[in-house]
């Protein structure tokens, strides 16, 4: 039981920051970002890359994966993204060109790394402490810590920067952001950016703890898209919060249901959410 | 018989009859199999990507899990025909109708509320159901298959039947068009709240289209299971399928009445010259179509057609 508990904590913080990537996109520039989950498999894919090639320490990785897939995220706003209408009339667009993007990046790992299921071993995998009856492994604790560290220097950025003021005011109302100065295109750009960012480094922690391959992020994608619905739109505690009912009824779904059975978990809690508490849990907030 | 005042014009249904009279003529002049199948499997494609249309289009509700209603709907009547020896075209129905019943158990919480939801659950939705399905080999024989014995008399004659599919599809797209029930589509796809200030019932309208296109879906599944006497749920239920109507409807043109029937037939050429050759790339290359049609002629061939022609893009055909 503590067991379970544990794990789920754990896992909650791999997927607030997965969710996060999704939700400040979503929340700015009001699109959902189809390659999100793409990000996510290119993140595992690049640490994976870095350990076999260089022995680099996924952990080392991170910064490097985050701030090159920062920049990868900008150059995909401005060559694509930029291009299509905003709102209601550009939904499908956004929708279907974002997934073309993950198609793209699906066959590119494909071709790079064949089909194949790949792990991501480091000499400290396995190991492993006791906390009463349970087990806890470091490696999952140091995926948790990570998390945390960034879901509060992002809180941080969100509230005290200016850079983070010019992201709220833009998400809130970007018309008025140009009548006082703020240069709405760079900060639509720049959260996207944030976004890809922190989807792929979501995936090099994903990797340390899961196989993957090409397909890697679907389930990441819908996962993400459950915790933003039900914490309310970039909200730092209730995409926590969020993030920490998924891992609690996943976890606790594989003791009661057949294996083949959880794959329908996230879905399920997301046609509730979205029954139950289409606002989400605190309704609708955005960012902040 | 008196025609609706929305009906097509005169010359439009005679060139309709026309094609389908020639194209029904075609297997009796030449009966070589290549071409045989590839226009069977052609019509086929035509009527699965007019029924996603149907969501993606005319609803602006676009499906990236389609294949899980053409599982269902193929498995159901597979099963029906090779355990209780239920005939062709019964099981075909009834697979087509437990397949629209599915698409409103999962469509129907999420086509409600405004905004994408419909269309990331079905990116959950169709990986969700292959799991389930491959897993339920009662219904599907697990991950080998199924087979289904069918004459091969009965073989050559479903180049008819999906013709017959085929233009049905059409003449659905174009009722659910240009009638006053796609008038009243129209206002959902633009404005939810203002259709329902007028008197659409939005909910009702939507999930009589997701029905109609998930039935469909499953009708196609059935006709594919006979076409290929086996079947197994990777295949049926793939993401691969899924996206290939996608690319049809976006191809062809994303809301129009025929464009995605062209899409379909684009598709398969492409498919036939360019994909089966580059088969690890077919994903990549999926996605560079996407993204060019989307980024440069949003209407797909039929927003090219009416460019080359200078019409305005609100008459679409």
């Amino acid at each position: 039981m503590i067991d379970l508990l544990f794990s789920a904590v754990l896992l909650a913080g791999l997927y607030a920051m997965m969710a996060y990537g999704l939700g400040i996109i979503y929340g700015v520039l009001r699109i959902v970002n189809l390659g999100h989950g793409g990000m996510i498999m290119v993140g595992a894919y690049a640490a994976f890359w870095m350990h076999e090639q260089f022995g680099l320490d996924p952990y080392l990785a991170i910064v490097p994966i985050a701030i090159a897939s920062f920049f990868l995220g900008v150059g995909m706003y401005k060559l694509l993204v930029k291009r299509l209408p905003r709102g209601a009339a550009g939904g499908v667009q956004s929708l279907l060109l974002l997934f073309a993007v993950w198609l793209i990046l699906r066959n590119t790992a494909y071709l790079l790394f064949t089909g194949n299921d790949q792990t991501l071993r480091t000499s400290y995998s396995t190991n492993s402490f006791h906390v009463a009856t349970a087990y806890v492994s470091w490696n999952r604790l140091a995926v948790f810590g990570v998390a945390i560290v960034v879901l509060v220097g992002l809180h941080l950025l969100l509230t005290r920067t200016y850079l983070g003021k010019a992201i709220r005011a833009v998400a809130q109302n970007p018309s008025s952001c140009t009548l006082v100065g703020i240069p709405v295109e760079r900060v639509y750009s720049v959260t996207f950016g944030l976004g890809t960012g922190l989807a792929a480094a979501a995936g090099v922690l994903g990797a340390t703890l899961f196989s993957f391959n090409p397909g890697y992020g679907s389930s990441e994608l819908l996962k993400s898209f459950v915790v933003v619905v039900l914490g309310g739109l970039g909200s730092v505690p209730g995409t926590a919060l969020a993030a920490l009912i998924l891992a609690f009824v996943e976890v606790f779904s594989i003791k009661i249901m057949p294996s083949y059975l959880t794959a329908a978990v996230g879905f399920v809690l997301l046609v509730l959410v979205l029954v139950l508490r289409p606002g989400g849990l605190f309704g609708q907030r955005v960012l902040g | 018989m008196s025609m609706p005042s929305w009906a097509p014009k005169p010359w439009v249904l005679f060139a309709f009859a026309g094609a389908l009279v020639l194209l029904a003529l075609v297997p009796l002049v030449n009966s070589d199999a290549y071409w045989h199948n590839l226009f069977t499997l052609t019509f086929l494609s035509i009527t699965a990507a007019l029924a996603w249309n149907w969501l993606g289009g005319l609803l602006g509700q676009v499906s990236f899990g389609h294949a899980a209603m053409v599982g269902v709907g193929g498995f159901v009547a597979a099963r029906l025909q090779v355990s209780s020896h239920v005939p062709m075209l019964v099981a075909w129905g009834v697979g087509g109708v437990i397949a629209g019943l599915y698409a409103l158990v999962w469509g129907h919480p999420t086509l409600r509320l405004r905004g994408p939801y419909f269309s990331i659950a079905t990116i959950g939705v169709g990986e969700a159901t292959r799991l389930i399905c491959t897993y339920w080999s009662w219904l599907t024989g697990g991950s080998s298959g199924m087979s289904i014995p069918v004459h091969p008399a009965l073989k050559f004659q479903l180049y008819w039947y999906g013709l017959g599919l085929a233009a049905l599809a059409l003449i659905a797209s174009f009722a659910l068009r240009r009638s006053p029930l796609g008038l009243s589509l129209l206002a959902i796809k633009s404005d939810v709240d203002a259709a329902g200030d007028v008197g659409v019932s939005s909910t009702r309208l939507q999930d009589l289209v997701l029905f109609l296109s998930g039935m469909t879906m499953g009708i196609c599944g059935g006709f594919y299971g006979s076409f290929f006497s086996f079947i197994e749920p990777g295949d049926l239920f793939g993401f691969e399928r899924s996206i290939s109507y996608v690319l049809m409807g976006v191809i062809g043109g994303i809301g129009t009445i025929a464009g995605p029937a062209l899409g379909a037939i684009v598709f398969i050429v492409l498919q036939q010259s360019l994909i089966a050759h580059y088969s690890q790339l077919y994903l990549g290359l999926y996605g560079l179509f996407l993204l060019l049609v989307i980024l440069f002629e949003p209407l797909g061939l039929v927003g090219l057609a009416l460019r080359v022609m200078k019409k305005p893009i609100e008459e679409q055909p």
